[in-house]
This record gives structure tokens, C-alpha cells and sequence, in this order.
């Protein structure tokens, strides 16, 4: 009879203590597996969204995260100087206002309105209708995107027409509304769940505001991928010193830093607590079932059953409950980061399309080899309590006592 | 009146004055003054770029520490408070009159809270480009309450896997004294005084397991707090045991305890004598 065979009669003889245990070790690996996806998961989920922009280097007019918007003169300018340089692959202006929308027989409704050159595709998927034109014309003056939710809130579709008042930042004005038709909706990726967005050409959005097209309040910058996104921020730092250039990993890096801290390490603290709780079940458990079974254990030493069999015994019985509520825990821990990750994506102002928890087969692996390593330390106190026993003292004591 | 700086300040320490007027105060964040090396009464230069692009004497009239923000725990509070008209007149557009009247928001304090709404909805008529924000938040843009709930729902987890974890060693430990009950039942005590036992020793179990608990968390909470402090450079609490917190875990440890203490027995409890024998 093997070990394996033996922890497995063993196991199964004590079904309701093993059947506990697993669970226990199911309840708390799931809660590690989740864990080790927050550690990364949001970081991995910012990273696509950056990338499902196709943008590789952002400018923006102040360092950091603009606290006030600092909007970038010249923005038409820098972005032709831009163009002609053989770093560059294409850059796109984007600006952003506060402006209401208002539908027939619905109150104006306050929304984020986007002006963007950019053409054909952008950071959002259509949903109904088409793209923005890829130029204006006369009769088609503000071709506009809605998103999803402020469409089914005003009771628009492709084709309606909404009444749009831009109200630009820190100026009293009363400018008119413009009557835009709406080109399509769509699901905008940076668009937070509680955030009405519109999206339109920028030359609609000047025309709205009354202002020449000289000014943006971000610039997107497409490098060449032959040299990459630090050569295109050393060219836009070259161009514009006064300018702050950053490249996707800069982004993520300066977001790893501050923005992601919090769930980082409450990651790092629960996951330390689950393996240390994962631990000491297993381990407790191990060691009274051994101290119930001295008896037992000296009588199959005393048939000559060495140490390493009985040790390798052990540890199978570990590695039996520790591995039946890991393998447990995967899937009880994707159905709890599903419900954890939809409790955190109520928070305000977040993207839509952002997540905590993300799957990654690093995870997997990662919770794996802790499990391996906490079921063989587990085992280690009622290895050497078994392998160290006094097999007669033991038999006296347990069996004829 | 206060307000703060936004802007990209180049600062630098000047040892004297040379001007007969003093010139006007300035109050450092204990982060800004630390790291440029200023003590109170210091005199300091400050601009709008790091050019020096209409640079501006100021004495150090005091060092402040930043009010902890929750959001911003990881931000650098590289910051000064000076008196408006003396930040207008070093940030306002020269050449735009109207920029030394233009602020970034006003604080309005309402002689009733309840009248925000209406408060707002008359101001929208009055101004139509100014946006009227309560500074309180509600349950539903609040994102610590999100947080809160997150915490909430990782608490019911490992309560589940402790609860499990706390039976399988109940229902050991009654199989260890099987035949101790059985004795005890044949002798004559009664079921009702054999689960009240049980019961007593799940509920000490369990009493001693969460004041255990509660102790360590009071223990870890100076030095948790201090870790943080020490590394993100703020006054921000991070954890704080209080005692509802403290009596909550006791009142959910309790009564599980309890329950695994006579649900593990609860066989043993209530099957024939014999059968405890194994017979």
C-alpha cells in the first residue's frame, strides 16, 4: 500500500473533519485567489484601456494629473510640427467641456462633451449607427456620438436631433445651443458608469464655442513603432519644453505609484493573512488528527514501517485536503471576484470598461506554489511529532493503558 | 482668506530682505517646508514657472500640516497657503482686467443645510456657467462607502472559513470524547446538562478566540498606523479599532462559536447509547 493510498484511506475514514477542512481551505483560497488578481488586476485592466485608445504618448499642459485644467496653446500648431517628424506616427487633439443636452420634451441634462480630430475609430465602440464623418459639411454641422446611457435617457437613436449648450470652464457665458444629429451611439471606454458623454468633431465644438481651433486640452500622440514612445517624447519635449509628455508606461507607472497603492497593499496584507489562516487550519488539524492517531502510528512503526513513510503519509494527507480546497478555490474565487468586482466598480467616476480583478495565469500559478509550499510547511509539525514518537512508550501508553 | 497654490511654484530661500516693508506672510505644508529646508521667518521666493516668471518675495509666517485626504493619501503635499490678494496679484493675466476677480470656487456656508437644493437651483438661474457642488457627499458618490462594503464582504468570507475552520476542530474534538459521553450519558446525566457543556466550551473557545482577535488588532494598530504614516508622509489614520467595531466581532464570533460547539456534539447528543460504543 502507498502513501498516497493510505493518506487517502485515512482521509476519507474521517470524512466529516476532511470534508470541513476542505472547505475551510476552498472559503480562504478563494479569497487568496482573488487577492493575488486585485494585486495586478486593476493595474492590467488600466493598461489595456490605455492601449484600446492606439495612443502611445499623451501631453498634457501641467505635471501630473491636472488638478485645474491647463489648456495647451498652439495645440494645431505642435500637432503639424509633429506630424513631419519621422518619429511620429499621428496625433490627434482632444477637448473636453461642460456643456447640457437636452431632447425633445426632456429637461437639458448636464453632459461631458468631447471635440476630437480624430478620424475614423476611436475610444469607444459603436453600438447603433455610424462613425463621426471624416469632414464637416454645411448641411451636417455637429455630427455627434452619444453614449449608450444618455441616449436611452433622452430617448435618442441615430438620426434625432439634440439641442447642445457648451458652458466652457471658468467663463460666464450664454452661449446659444446648437442643434447636433446624432451619428451613432456607443459605449466610450474612459467614460465613467454615472458619466453622460458626447463626442463630436472638433471643429463642431469650436463652432460651438465661437473659438478658432488653436487650443486643446489633450494631445494624443501615435509614436512609430520602429522607434518607439520615449523617442516620440523626446521630440514633443525638444518641440514644447513647456509641455508635460508621457508615454503609456509612464501613465501606468506614476498610476502604480499613487492611484493603485491602496488596493496594492491591502493585497499584499490579505494575502499574507489568508496563507498565514490556510496555515494554521491545515496545520491544527493535521496535528491533533496525528495526536488522536499515536496509537496507530507507533503500531505501523513497530510493523516497520520507516519515518520517511509515515512522514511521506503526512504530507500526502496535507497535500490531499490543502489541494482538494485549492483546486475548490479557482472557481469558488472567480464567482467571488465577480461579486467583489462589481461592488468596487460602484465607485464614482470610474471607467466603465476598468476592473479590479482580471484573470491572469500568473495568479493561477502563483496561488498554486503557495498552496504547495503552505500544505508542506502545514505538515511539518505532525511529521516530526510522528517520526519522533517512542514506539514502545507510545504502544504502552496508547494501547495497553 | 486663503487659498492654495495650484501652479507650477519655483521656490527658493533668501536669507534677507532688502525692501523696508515686510513682506506679506506665507504659510508652508510641513512636506514643502522639510524638503526646501525653510524654518519660520524665513524669506522666499515665489514665481509661476520655474523660470521665475513674475517672482514674489513672501516671509514664512508658519508651517502647516496638509489635512489628511483619504483620495490623495499618496500625493506629495508640496503646498502653501498665502492670502488671496497676494495670489492674484502674482498669478492674475496682467493684461486681462478681469482676471483679478476670477477664482476657482467659492465656499458658501448655508445658514440651513437643508436648503443646498434650493440654494443651487437659484443660483442656476441667476448664473447659468457656475456648478453648484455640495461639499458633503452621499452614500451613493461616496467612494469610501464602496470601500466599506468591499471590506464588509471580504469580513463575511473569512468568517465563513473560520466558522469552517472552527467546526472541523469541534467535530475532532467530539470525537474524541465519544466514549467519555457515553459513560456520561449511562450514568445518568442528562442530554440537556451534556449540551449545555458543549455549548459553554464552544462559547469560551470562541470568547477567547475574538478577545484574542481584538487584543491583536489593538496591538497592531499604533504600529500599523505608524508603518503607513512613516511611508506615505501624512497624518492620515489608516486603521482604527473602535469599540463598536471590537464588540461586533465578539457578537458574531459568540454565537457561532456556540453553534459549533452543539452542532459538532449534536450526533453524539442524540443517538442511541449503544451506538456510541460502536455497538
Amino acid at each position: 500500500m502507498t502513501s498516497l493510498w493510505l493518506a487517502w484511506r485515512t482521509t476519507t475514514r474521517y470524512r466529516v473533519r476532511a470534508m470541513l477542512a476542505i472547505v475551510g481551505v476552498a472559503v480562504i483560497g478563494a479569497l487568496l485567489f482573488d487577492m493575488l488578481l486585485l494585486s495586478r488586476g486593476l493595474l492590467d485592466s488600466f493598461a489595456d484601456l490605455l492601449r484600446s485608445a492606439g495612443y502611445d504618448v499623451r501631453i498634457i499642459g501641467s505635471e501630473g494629473l491636472p488638478i485645474v485644467r491647463v489648456p495647451i496653446a498652439g495645440a494645431a500648431r505642435l500637432a503639424a510640427d509633429l506630424r513631419a517628424r519621422p518619429e511620429i506616427g499621428d496625433v490627434v487633439l482632444v477637448r473636453i467641456e461642460r456643456a447640457t443636452a437636452q431632447g425633445a420634451g426632456h429637461p437639458p441634462r448636464p453632459i461631458t462633451i468631447v471635440g476630437t480630430t480624430q478620424i475614423g475609430g476611436g475610444p469607444y465602440t459603436i453600438v447603433k449607427g455610424e462613425d463621426l464623418p471624416a469632414t464637416s459639411s454645411s448641411w451636417d454641422r455637429c455630427p455627434i456620438l452619444v453614449g449608450r446611457r444618455l441616449a436611452a435617457a433622452l430617448g435618442v437613436a441615430p438620426g434625432s436631433s439634440l439641442r447642445v449648450s457648451v458652458r466652457p470652464e471658468g467663463i460666464r457665458s450664454a452661449l446659444p445651443p446648437i442643434v447636433c444629429r446624432v451619428a451613432g451611439v456607443v459605449n466610450f471606454y474612459f467614460a465613467a458608469t454615472s458619466e453622460d458623454a458626447v463626442a463630436t468633431t472638433m471643429d463642431a465644438l469650436q463652432e460651438a464655442l465661437g473659438t478658432s481651433g488653436e487650443s486643446a486640452d489633450l494631445i494624443l500622440v501615435a509614436s512609430r513603432p520602429e522607434t518607439g514612445p520615449a523617442a516620440a517624447v523626446r521630440v514633443i519635449q525638444q518641440l514644447r519644453p513647456d509641455l508635460r509628455a508621457y508615454s503609456n508606461e509612464d501613465v501606468l507607472a506614476q498610476f502604480n505609484q499613487n492611484g493603485f497603492a491602496y488596493f496594492r497593499q491591502i493585497s499584499f496584507v490579505l494575502s499574507s493573512l489568508t496563507m498565514t489562516f490556510a496555515f494554521l487550519l491545515v496545520a491544527t488539524l493535521l496535528t491533533v488528527s496525528v495526536n488522536q492517531r499515536l496509537g496507530e502510528i507507533a503500531a505501523l512503526r513497530a510493523l516497520g514501517i520507516g519515518r520517511a513513510r509515515i512522514a511521506s503519509l503526512l504530507l500526502w494527507e496535507s497535500a490531499l485536503l490543502v489541494g482538494a480546497g485549492a483546486v475548490l478555490a479557482l472557481p469558488l474565487g472567480g464567482l467571488l471576484a465577480l461579486g467583489l468586482d462589481r461592488l468596487l466598480r460602484q465607485m464614482p467616476g470610474l471607467p466603465d470598461r476598468l476592473h479590479f480583478f482580471v484573470f491572469q495565469w500568473r495568479a493561477v500559478m502563483m496561488h498554486a506554489a503557495l498552496f504547495a509550499v503552505t500544505a508542506a510547511a502545514a505538515a511539518g509539525y505532525p511529521v516530526w511529532l510522528a517520526t519522533r514518537l517512542p514506539i514502545a512508550a507510545t504502544l504502552r501508553r496508547e494501547v495497553v493503558g | 482668506m486663503t487659498a492654495t497654490v495650484l501652479l507650477a511654484a519655483s521656490l527658493a530661500g533668501a536669507g534677507d530682505s532688502a525692501s523696508s516693508a515686510p513682506p506679506p506672510g506665507v504659510l508652508l505644508s510641513r512636506q514643502l517646508a522639510a524638503r526646501a529646508r525653510i524654518s519660520i521667518g524665513d524669506t522666499v521666493t515665489i514665481a509661476i514657472d520655474p523660470a521665475g516668471t513674475r517672482a514674489v518675495s513672501l516671509r514664512v509666517a508658519g508651517i502647516y500640516e496638509p489635512t489628511p485626504d483619504p483620495l490623495r493619501f499618496t500625493a506629495q503635499r508640496l503646498e502653501a497657503h498665502m492670502h488671496l490678494p497676494d495670489l492674484v496679484a502674482l498669478v492674475a493675466d496682467p493684461t486681462d482686467p478681469a482676471a483679478r476677480e476670477a477664482v476657482d470656487a467659492i465656499n458658501v456656508k448655508l445658514t440651513d443645510p437643508n436648503d443646498a437644493g434650493r440654494f443651487a437651483s437659484d443660483l442656476a438661474v441667476r448664473a447659468p456657467s457656475v456648478t453648484v457642488t455640495p461639499t458633503s457627499r452621499t452614500r451613493d458618490d461616496d467612494p469610501f462607502a464602496v470601500l466599506d462594503r468591499f471590506h464588509v464582504a471580504i469580513s463575511i468570507v473569512t468568517v465563513v472559513g473560520a466558522t469552517a475552520f472552527l467546526l472541523a476542530l469541534m467535530v475532532i474534538r467530539a470525537e474524541e470524547r465519544r466514549e467519555t459521553i457515553a459513560i456520561m450519558r449511562l450514568i445518568g446525566i442528562s442530554r440537556r446538562s451534556l449540551i449545555a457543556a458543549v455549548a459553554v466550551e464552544g462559547l469560551l473557545i470562541a470568547a477567547g478566540g475574538a478577545l484574542f482577535g481584538v487584543v491583536t488588532a489593538f496591538a497592531a494598530e499604533g504600529l500599523v498606523n505608524r508603518f503607513f504614516q512613516a511611508r506615505y508622509d501624512t497624518a492620515l489614520v489608516f486603521l482604527r479599532v473602535t469599540p463598536s467595531i471590537a464588540a461586533r466581532s465578539i457578537a458574531i464570533a459568540l454565537p457561532l462559536g456556540l453553534a459549533a460547539g452543539v452542532g459538532a456534539s449534536w450526533p453524539l447528543l442524540r443517538g442511541e447509547i449503544l451506538s456510541l460504543f460502536r455497538r
